[in-house]
């Protein structure tokens, strides 16, 4: 039986996030600055070290310092995280759209698969957003019925660890941490490249154009 | 006097009794529909001041306060109005403290006692009013706004709270106690009307307001950061549609990598088994089992020659009870020959049944409970019976007779 500090540690360096919707022991054991300590100096060894995001409701492993095989390594995961990223957003608005909350997804919601596809499949305007998003290559789906695109979507999502299936059973997904973590690069990339992506969207409301 | 409002309430309640549809409907659907009721009723409701018409060319409504009484009673979420007119009530307080006071140096006892009954209704009234306001927010709260869809009207709502909040807590700054206490004087009902009770309500609802407050600024908060990120995420698509060759920069070429683009790449990979290690032997040993077996790449051994396979007949058994059976039949089948009534022990004792009586009865009495109920109408069954003769209500069946009616 391993201890929790060696599940921690195995974790986060296999790439792993964790967050309190993933697994809530390991998050807490990192919480405390003790731990945390023990797992930082561990990582330490390894050129790495432990990073929060989303104010704190993640943790991740990052490099330490960076040479230029770490450099290789981060500007190939940066193209991987940019060309997710219309993907991602896009499925986002298209589940707050299809939840008819105007709640956008955080860490911890619910989203329930049939419901969801219920919503989509009596509306067509989702039923065709669905499609553009489910042959993006990060999806890959090749199914023509909007059950198997939304299936091939929520299983490439629990892959990457944006959702969780608690229950095994029951078509029930709980957003993770992950996903701050995701509103947390749109954020950055906003601010420092002065996008001013809030005040276009605002604007773009105003003049009733539809998004 | 008394009798009389009694009388008059009574016939109040028991005509919005016997209209309740009518009410239901205004409240309901804000109008009543004319045309489905008989307009005397409809006159009717309008003298007793329950529907009133706004003005000649509009339909009849619901009175305020019958509404405010059903929403109230049904807990209605459409009840977002706070009533906080505390200034005026302060004002009727003190005007109906000066009349009992009068009234009591004047040694009018009856008066100054109908006066104080008032101020008591008019105090509790203003503390429920109170609390009211403040239940309503709470459960405005609790809900989450839940009754408008989009964040925006969330946040109207919101504010519109806050706004009752701030209205609240100014009117609640007109209570001077001192000067409460000093209208009171030395009464000591008026004191305890007056100072006591209003002052730990006033103390109760203050300290709810201030958590009604905090909860309605977190709310705003979480409203704001989720209209916050709708915006992010749609000003995103905006963004990409309106520059479809747009890329971020690449911070990962930068000399301070921010820690967001900083994620260490995987290197635990499974580790290999050891199979010298006693302890996992057990578990490997059932890994091994779980292989399947690849069958279609083994050679196979050929199959065995045909052979001739004799069939034999099986040797009839023959049950007592098919033989039993059989001679229920023939009895039936002799009833309905001869159409005549016969006695099932005289056709056993005829054709000489080798079977016990009581077994040949009960199958009688067996075969013509099994017939279809259409089949059933044809015969007639008798049972001749006798009491025991030890227990009482027990019979004994001792012989059925059958005819074909």
């Amino acid at each position: 039986m391993m201890t929790q500090q060696g599940q921690v540690l195995e974790t986060l360096l296999s790439g792993g996030f964790v967050c309190r919707i993933s697994n809530e022991d390991m998050f807490n054991f990192l919480q405390q600055p003790q731990t945390a300590q023990q797992i930082e100096n561990q990582l330490n060894i390894l050129n790495r070290t432990l990073t929060k995001a989303a104010d704190g409701e993640v943790f991740y492993a990052s490099y330490l310092s960076l040479a230029d095989k770490e450099r290789a390594v981060l500007e190939r995961q940066f193209k991987e995280i940019t060309a997710n990223l219309l993907p991602l957003v896009e499925w986002l608005l298209l589940v707050q759209e299809s939840t008819g909350q105007d709640v956008p997804l955080s860490q911890g919601s619910a989203i329930r698969l049939n419901e969801l596809q219920t919503t989509i499949e009596d509306t067509p305007a989702l039923l065709e957003q669905l499609g553009k998003i489910s042959t993006f290559p990060l999806f890959g789906s090749t199914s023509k019925t909007a059950d198997g695109q939304l299936k091939q979507v929520f299983k490439r999502l629990g892959e990457l660890g944006y959702l969780v299936k608690p229950n095994s059973e029951k078509q029930i997904y709980i957003a993770t941490g992950k996903l701050e973590y995701l509103y947390e690069v749109i954020r950055f990339i906003d601010e420092t490249e002065a996008l001013s992506l809030t005040e276009q969207a605002e604007a773009a409301m105003q003049q009733g154009v539809l998004l | 006097m008394k009798d009389n409002i009694t009388q008059a309430g009574q016939k109040l309640l028991r005509a919005m009794a016997r209209h309740s549809d009518i009410i239901m409907q205004a409240y309901v659907k804000g109008a009543v529909d004319e045309s489905l009721y008989s307009s005397q009723v409809l006159e009717n409701l309008q003298n007793l001041g329950i529907l009133w018409r706004p003005d000649i060319e509009s339909d009849l409504r619901l009175r305020r306060i019958v509404r405010a009484l059903l929403e109230e009673g049904l807990s209605d979420e459409r009840n977002r109005q706070v009533d906080a007119n505390i200034g005026s009530a302060l004002a009727k307080v003190t005007t109906l403290v000066a009349h009992y006071k009068e009234a009591c140096n004047k040694h009018r006892f009856t008066e100054a006692e109908s006066h104080f009954a008032d101020l008591t209704e008019l105090t509790y009234a203003m503390i429920d009013s109170l609390k009211q306001g403040v239940r309503g927010l709470w459960s405005r709260i609790h809900k989450e706004f839940g009754y408008v869809a989009s964040i925006d009207a969330k946040i109207r709502e919101n504010q519109l709270a806050q706004q009752q909040v701030t209205d609240i807590l100014s009117q609640l700054e007109m209570f001077h106690f001192d000067n409460l206490a000093q209208e009171a004087g030395s009464n000591r009902d008026l004191r305890r009307l007056l100072v006591v009770t209003l002052q730990s309500n006033f103390a109760a609802v203050t300290q709810e307001l201030s958590l009604v407050q905090a909860r309605l600024n977190e709310l705003l908060g979480r409203f704001r950061e989720f209209q916050g990120r709708t915006r992010l995420l749609k000003g995103f698509v905006l963004h990409i549609e309106q520059q479809p060759d747009y890329n971020p920069q690449n911070y990962a070429k930068h000399s301070q990598v921010p820690s967001v683009f900083n994620q260490a790449q995987a290197i635990i990979q499974p580790a290999a088994i050891d199979v010298r290690n006693a302890n996992h032997e057990a578990d490997l040993a059932q890994i091994v089992g779980r292989i399947k077996a690849i069958l279609h790449l083994r050679n196979h051994t050929p199959q065995a020659a045909a052979q001739t396979v004799k069939i034999e007949q099986s040797q009839p058994v023959e049950l007592i009870e098919n033989k039993i059976r059989r001679c229920v039949e023939d009895y039936f089948c002799r009833i309905i020959d001869t159409g005549e009534r016969l006695s099932a022990l005289d056709y056993h004792i005829e054709h000489q049944l080798e079977f016990d009586h009581e077994a040949w009865i009960y199958q009688v009495i067996g075969g013509y409970e099994a017939l279809p109920s259409n089949d059933k109408a044809y015969f007639g069954l008798e049972k001749s019976i006798k009491d025991h003769p030890q227990f009482n209500g027990n019979k004994i069946i001792e012989d059925v007779s059958l005819w074909f009616s």
